[in-house]
């Protein structure tokens, strides 16, 4: 529209939004070409959506992991507990119970894990990544142990109609993104909550002084991680029409990139949210076009740790000139 | 409602501190009545933070009382301190980066709108805007905190204390990062808040300012009070010399250098990107000079901008006559050791014994073809040792169960050992105890006498004045005087760190 033009008619303010624009924008618009010149499927509709609906889940698990991180924090255990719940949703459901109970079920291991999460670094003080490496081996541990290292199959058809219908017209797996992103962005831009979640990462003391009780909050952080991660657990179940011990593993890694390339600092209690659905879709469109081409999945992980690398230099070089 | 002058909103009493080995507070009564600006006086380390910390919560004190309107009450927390009205502008920012000024003004008190959970922007940026226009800052509210100045970082300090509405408002050295004008206005500001009958705590070193504001002057020294006065019966060299005349441990005198040595550390007109400038010392071997000033001043920038830790960006740093340049390795190998104020940190091994330590510096001179000799690296820890009389059992005891003393002795061996000849001690005193204090400046008279030079940092005044041949002194990031030995007095040090001459 007008704006663009507007835009090109002063370059300085040009070079302005260049410059402010991370460098994970950059890159998914040159991946974006990439696979569109090598691939034909790679821009199809079909492709398109199913990339979103790929990147659903990862998107549910980067949110809550981006707040964490801002926090000066970490959640490797978000890939297991996401598991461990999705497994604990259709041996529910197997049971016999209704969806809504199996959610409730899904949810409430989701935020115990979170809950222990935040004590252990909030209450304890352990250190984040220390703290979540040892849940992490309980979630997979007790995955692994309610299922007998066996699929939980049989959990009836209507979860999986569920997974392919639609709200006014959106599939319902970009819907729950579309739901977690706002209600993500809502917590951190508009609430107490989010601001605290900018001031236990960028000056923890500052809060103590505030008379804030910072500990509240910053077990919060957790238990919203451990919740994402139920909820993610009806989408990855409904998916693989099943419960699988080992369905997520990995995943806090690729979250954990999404919101890296996507601006979110470790250390200073600075983050960019919508950076982190930019992030996503790196990532997903680096597997999604990857597959296509029929690169093996081992050399997929390098390409996403040199996306890593490559995103994180390109903001060094920025914020250096 | 006219507020009562005379009444005290806060009263502390008799109250005391102790930390293991020092006593912070030591009997302090403290009025703070309405309508008052109650100047806070002291050099550095003589209980003025930790009066304010016992205030707002952050100590409980050991014994005392503390009023309020006549009242006694317990401020366990900074809840609490809030609750009673005390609001605190903290001297190193209680503002978080990321946040915008609107919502580091209101931390902790953000504006609730109707929408439950939902926090009202814009009525948090309306207020603070308002408050801004008070203090003569034009910034939008908008604004991302990190992105500000100092200066500007301070008034958003200021902003947020006002906010409070607090009936007693404490400010550590609001000034210290303002400009003229912007100080003007803030005495504006307090002048007002003086006349709404605000009551006012403020710590300041600069003493024009003790005398412009001030309604009562309370001075501290050794964490006790030692003069309540008012600015009208006193005067500028009255203050000073009531802040100075710290209990002194005379049991390190030396003998003073008569005949200084060769030019070991010369700067010219030297400058670092961490604030100092102008910056002209000069040391000779066999003389221990010390660098004295507030907290703040620049002393350990100085202490940095010469070894290579901070860049140079302004003149030249020579020594032993050729210039030095590049990191701290390259001024390890010219000779030059700092040694730091974090000694735990940054200067010893706490975990690994005392002969790792001591051999540390100098592995590549000891062994040139890379191949650590147990029986050499053994012969040379002990001399040092011997030499040095770090009292350890044996050289392979951990560095962490020797005392602090003893500990610096190691730090100082680890760079006897690597030949070093020009020492920087950055607060050598620092976290050890009085006994082994005698024992530290009797090192540091040893190395002198060996003919190496001794640049010698320190806030305590006396040992400025005990140790040192001749002082440097700093304010702002410059140097702003020299004392000579003849003149070297801890009243002469004050007057020059807090520009009253």
């Amino acid at each position: 529209m007008n704006e663009t033009s507007a835009l090109a008619l002063r370059p300085h303010r040009l070079r302005a939004a260049l410059a402010a624009t991370p460098g994970v924008a950059y890159i998914l618009l040159l991946m974006v070409v990439v696979f569109g010149a090598t691939s034909k499927h790679f821009l199809s509709g079909a492709n398109l959506l199913n990339l979103g609906m790929q990147s659903a889940i990862l998107l549910m698990i980067a949110l809550p992991m981006t707040l964490i991180i801002m926090s000066e924090g970490l959640d490797i255990s978000l890939g297991a507990v996401l598991t461990l719940c999705s497994v604990v949703l259709a041996l529910m459901l197997v049971r016999g119970n209704g969806l809504a109970v199996a959610l409730a079920a899904a949810l409430a291991v989701g935020f115990a894990f979170g809950l222990a999460n935040g004590l252990l670094v909030s209450v304890v003080n352990m250190p984040p990544f220390v703290a979540t490496l040892g849940t992490f081996g309980m979630a997979q541990g007790l995955a692994l142990a309610v299922t007998d290292g066996q699929s939980v199959v049989g959990i009836g058809d209507f979860v999986q109609q569920f997974y392919e219908g639609g709200v006014f017209g959106i599939p319902v797996p970009i819907a729950f993104a579309l739901g977690s992103y706002a209600l993500s962005h809502w917590l951190l831009y508009h609430t107490r909550f989010g601001s605290y979640v900018f001031a236990i990462g960028g000056n923890r003391e500052a809060l103590v002084l505030a008379g804030v009780r910072v500990n509240l909050y910053h077990i919060g952080i957790y238990a919203f991680g451990g919740c994402m991660a139920g909820l993610a657990a009806l989408l990855l179940t409904a998916r693989m029409n099943s419960g699988h011990p080992t369905a997520a593993i990995g995943i806090e890694f690729d979250a954990i990139v999404a919101a890296a390339i996507g601006g979110t600092s470790f250390e200073r209690g600075d983050g960019w949210l919508f950076g982190t659905v930019l992030g996503t879709f790196a990532v997903g469109v680096m597997r999604n076009g990857l597959n296509l081409l029929g690169v093996p999945s081992s050399l997929q992980v390098v390409s996403i740790g040199l996306l890593v690398i490559v995103a994180l230099f390109v903001d060094g070089l920025k914020q250096r000139s | 409602m006219p507020p009562d002058r005379a009444a005290p909103v806060l009263e502390l009493r008799g109250i005391s501190k102790l930390f293991p080995g020092v006593r912070a507070l030591d009997d302090v009564s403290f009025t703070i009545r309405a309508g008052e600006v109650h100047m806070l006086l002291g050099e550095n380390g003589a209980g003025k933070s930790s009066l304010i910390k016992v205030l707002y919560g952050a100590y409980q004190a050991d014994s005392g009382e503390i009023l309020h309107h006549g009242r006694k009450v317990a401020i366990a927390s900074p809840a609490d301190a809030r609750r009673l009205g005390v609001a605190v502008i903290f001297q190193e920012f209680s503002l978080v980066p990321f946040l915008d000024i609107a919502q580091n003004i209101f931390l902790g008190r953000e504006f609730a709108s109707r929408v439950p959970g939902h926090i009202d922007h814009r009525g948090m940026h309306l207020e603070a805007a308002k408050l801004l226009e008070l203090l003569g800052m034009d910034v939008d509210t908008h604004t991302k905190v990190h992105r500000l100045g100092v200066a500007q970082q301070q008034l958003v300090e200021i902003a947020k204390a006002l906010s409070q509405q607090a009936s007693v408002l404490v400010m550590d050295e609001p000034t210290a990062a303002l400009s003229e004008h912007e100080t003007e206005r803030l005495f504006k500001v307090i002048r007002r808040l003086k006349q709404e009958g605000v009551a006012i705590v403020y710590i300041s070193h600069r003493l024009a300012e003790v005398f412009e504001l001030g309604d009562r002057i309370t001075v501290l020294r050794d964490g006790r009070k030692v003069g309540s006065l008012a600015p009208s019966e006193t005067t500028p060299d009255e203050l000073v010399q009531l802040m100075v005349g710290r209990a002194v441990d005379t049991s390190y005198a030396r003998e003073f250098c008569a005949l200084p040595g060769e030019l070991a550390l010369e700067t010219k007109d030297l400058g670092s990107e961490r604030g100092i400038s102008g910056v002209n010392i000069e040391v000779r071997t066999g003389e221990i000079v010390g660098l004295a000033g507030l907290v703040g001043a620049g002393r350990t920038e100085v202490a940095r901008a010469i070894f290579g830790a901070d860049r140079v960006t302004h003149g030249e740093v020579r020594v032993f006559g050729r210039p030095l340049d590049g990191g701290p390795d390259a001024s390890t190998r010219r000779g030059v050791a700092l040694i730091p104020e974090n000694r735990k940190q940054e200067g010893v091994a706490l975990i690994r014994s005392v002969q790792d330590n001591l051999l540390l510096a100098s592995l590549a001179r000891l062994f040139p073809r890379r191949w650590f000799d147990p029986a050499v690296g053994r012969r040379v820890s002990v001399q040092k040792i011997d030499e040095l009389r770090i009292a350890t059992p044996s050289p392979l005891r951990l560095v962490r169960y020797l005392s602090g003393g003893n500990q610096q002795k190691v730090v100082v061996g680890k760079w006897l050992s690597a030949g070093c000849r020009l020492f920087i001690f950055d607060e050598p005193t620092r976290g050890i105890d009085v006994g082994a204090k005698a024992e530290i400046f009797n090192l540091i008279g040893e190395l002198v006498g060996r003919g190496a030079a001794v640049l010698m940092i320190s806030s305590e005044l006396p040992e400025i004045v005990h140790v040192c041949d001749r002082a440097y002194v700093m304010r702002g990031g410059r140097v702003a005087g020299h004392l000579t030995r003849a003149e070297l007095t801890e009243a002469g040090i004050l007057r020059l760190a807090m520009h009253h001459e």
